[in-house]
């Protein structure tokens, strides 16, 4: 206990107090920061109003496909905000120009302001072209799927108000009946109403992989490193006499590992105060209502998982003797990474069925597919439990696998090990 | 330099806990690696206090031997007991090693380093810290101890190593070829301090193929061959029972009397000095009369055997 302690303090002091950490630990967020911002304000600041042009018989239905549009289009953006976060205004996006010159020679011209730029679609929607059940959109692209819906919907909502009209409905009882239904989604979790929609649970995932990964990739190597520099500059004696292999390793693996919280908590802290403001503004903020099981279940999945890697990367710094090799056996650890970033869609899909059962269950993809399975629908906690004692008794295995493998390493120095010979270290680093 | 207090300030009352029991004794050890036998039924005892010598040609087997009483590797058969105790595990903070592949922390200050190799061995961080400044005073560091290893010269390096592994104050001292690498000046300093802890009441393990310094240094010594003890014992009595064969001569005049095959069995010309090995039963009083009577002598020595004849002699016989 008390060297894994001193080898630990070691570890993070030695890390820490470098230069190099402190500027990584600081300036990161802001490259961070300025990488999540720039694109953003780039794609907006490009996203300047596009100049359409509508073609119709009268100026009156021109005015109310206009009208119609505008309207329609803010609709659609309310549902949309939770995913693109943009929140134009919809007299920005477009600007609508009514054009009752309804002549062939005038659909040249306007082909002709296409090319030259001065706009950038119209709209032939002449009584005939209704008549004819065909409006077309023409522009410099061809119209998004999404524009498709938006003026087919106008249109038809149009139209079908006209004829209602004739009919002898009033304007309002049109609109009643016009009125499109809206689907809300509602989720069911132990009995109680959620509101969180699909694309916030897939936030709370994302955001578990992209911390696991990036605390892996960039301290896991280090832990590799540093079990590679005992061996390369031969300290490992020295420390062997003094401490076990066992506490060397654990207290390695820890000390790097608190660097590697230290940094995260720093960067989320001052990821919270940057962003947090402008998160809470976002409409389905509150959605994100994070159970007490949620929020353990993550801190826990995130720590085991570091940890269960970090390890990996602590016997392959074992086995190795130069930080190439180590380098080359390190998609036996990417690979389990990539492989439950593979599983997600299955586990969204069924996240009871047999299969994603079994493998949430092994060690190496629990920290990402049994939290996946958590935020999605809570499985039966025997589950969970038993997830989260195979991870610790994983760790438990590998540091000790490592520790013997890190101890007969002092006396073969130089030699590649293969897996006979990683055997026949096991064999002698009895005890 | 020798007349200055250790500054561990080593207290001889460690070694009476036991009084009688030996230090370090091995019994019938034995280590293999795949086919290759590194310690073949080695057996030893070390007795407290003294500086000890474990000597041998490379591969013998010392290296295989000292890491199995640091529990680096343990043994495939044999006993290996300290201070009376079976080894263990709590016996390591009583245990100073410097190695033969030395190593350090490159990034780390010295200061930070030895103090943290003093607190693995159990030490307060302030003790380690007083002690360490105690010994780079002595070693007539103090200006590099905050300075990064990867700065400090080879045999700097090897001073800041020597120290952790004193720094606390241990009962046994291990040392695997501790001179290599260190210039004639700092060799003195680093003998002068073994001596005296030795005498101080430290039991010194002191491994190396260089005769000169266990024949200097070493009350007692361990000679090992393909892995097995060919000596042991007191070094003085193991000479004693070499007999005394050898004589150096400093002559003017006839070498004529280096033939005589009745006394002289080989001889060796140094130029300044002839050695010469007595035949089997000759009297070292006859070869004198005879050499006298031929040459005028300026010197005429019977010596010791050097222990790197009886090594010489040891080895062949137990290879032939």
């Amino acid at each position: 206990m008390r060297n894994t302690w001193v080898i630990l303090k070691r570890e993070y002091l030695q890390r820490v107090r470098t230069r190099t950490f402190l500027v990584l630990t600081l300036l990161a967020p802001a490259i961070m920061t300025a990488l999540m911002i720039f694109p953003a304000k780039l794609a907006t600041m490009s996203q300047k109003a596009d100049y359409v042009v509508i073609v119709t018989s009268t100026k009156q239905f021109g005015e109310m496909v206009r009208e119609q549009l505008l309207s329609e289009l803010a609709v659609s953006d309310d549902d949309d905000a939770e995913e693109s976060g943009s929140k134009q205004k919809p007299e920005e996006q477009y600007t609508i120009v009514v054009d009752t010159t309804a002549t062939e020679s005038e659909r040249s011209s306007l082909r002709d302001k296409i090319d030259t730029h001065t706009i950038d679609a119209f709209i032939w929607l002449t009584d005939d072209a209704i008549a004819a059940h065909k409006v077309t959109w023409t522009g410099r692209e061809v119209a998004s799927s999404r524009e498709k819906v938006w003026l087919g919907d106008a249109v038809n909502r149009i139209v079908q108000h006209q004829q209602l009209s004739k009919q002898g409905l009033s304007s309002s009882q049109a609109d009643e009946l016009l009125k499109p239904v809206k689907v809300e989604s509602v989720r069911i979790d132990r009995g109680r109403e959620t509101k969180g929609s699909g694309s916030s649970r897939f936030l709370e995932i994302t955001v578990m992989v992209m911390l696991i990964y990036v605390a892996v990739l960039l301290y896991g190597i280090s832990v590799m490193r540093s079990v590679l520099e005992e061996k390369t500059s031969r300290i490992m004696e020295v420390l062997l006499s003094s401490a076990s292999p066992t506490e060397l390793m654990t207290g390695k693996i820890l000390g790097v590992g608190a660097v590697g919280l230290t940094q995260i908590v720093v960067w989320t802290v001052m990821g919270g105060v940057i962003a947090l403001p402008s998160l809470a503004a976002q409409p389905n903020f509150g959605d994100l209502q994070l159970s007490p099981l949620m929020m353990v279940s993550f801190v826990l999945y995130f720590l085991l998982g570091y940890l269960l890697y970090s390890t990996m990367y602590a016997t392959i710094g074992a086995i190795t003797t130069t930080e190439q090799e180590g380098q080359q056996l390190q998609f036996l650890i990417v690979m389990p990474l990539v492989l439950s970033v593979f599983m997600l869609m299955p586990v969204i899909r069924a996240p009871d069925s047999a299969t994603v059962m079994w493998l949430s269950l092994v060690p190496f993809l629990a920290p990402i597919v049994m939290y996946a399975r958590i935020v999605i629908q809570t499985p039966p906690l025997w589950q969970i439990g038993l997830s989260l004692l195979l991870m610790v008794g994983t760790i438990a295995g590998l540091v000790i696998l490592c520790a013997r493998i890190y101890r007969v390493g002092v006396l073969i120095y130089g030699k590649r090990a293969n897996l006979p010979e990683i055997m026949k270290w096991l064999k002698y680093a009895k005890a | 330099m020798s007349s200055v207090q250790s500054p561990a300030a080593p207290t001889p009352t460690s070694s009476d806990r036991s009084p009688g029991a030996a230090t370090v004794e091995l019994q019938n050890v034995r280590k293999c690696y795949d086919e290759f036998v590194a310690v073949d039924g080695l057996t030893l005892s070390i007795k407290p206090g003294g500086i000890y010598g474990l000597l041998g040609p490379n591969g013998a087997g010392k290296t295989s031997t000292i890491r199995m009483i640091m529990r680096i590797t343990v043994p495939d058969a044999g006993q290996i007991t300290v201070f009376g105790e079976p080894l263990s595990r709590a016996h390591m903070d009583q245990f100073g090693y410097l190695p033969e592949e030395r190593g350090l922390y490159k990034k780390m200050k010295v200061l930070d380093h030895l103090v943290f190799l003093g607190q693995l061995k159990g030490l307060s961080a302030a003790e380690a810290h007083k002690r360490t400044n105690a010994w780079c005073e002595r070693f007539e560091f103090s200006a590099w101890t905050s300075k990064k290893v990867e700065e400090l010269s080879k045999g700097m390096q090897q001073k800041v190593q020597f120290i952790a592994a004193v720094l606390h104050d241990p009962r046994l001292i291990i040392m695997d070829e501790p001179f290599t690498g260190l210039d004639p000046a700092n060799a003195v300093v680093l003998k002068d301090v073994l001596l005296e802890m030795a005498k101080a009441g430290k039991t010194i393990l002191l491994s190396t193929h260089r005769m000169d310094q266990v024949e200097r240094l070493c009350q007692s010594i361990c000679l090992i061959n393909h892995g097995h003890a060919v000596l042991e014992g007191d070094l003085n009595q193991i000479k004693a029972r070499y007999g005394r064969h050898n004589v150096q001569i400093k002559y003017d005049g006839d070498a004529s009397f280096l033939e005589e095959k009745r006394l002289v069995q080989s001889f060796n010309d140094y130029g300044n000095y002839v050695e010469v090995r007595l035949a089997p039963g000759a009297d070292s009083q006859d070869l004198l009369r005879l050499a006298s009577s031929k040459a005028r002598l300026d010197k005429f020595e019977v010596m010791e055997p050097s222990l790197e004849e009886i090594f010489i002699d040891v080895v062949g016989k137990s290879n032939a």
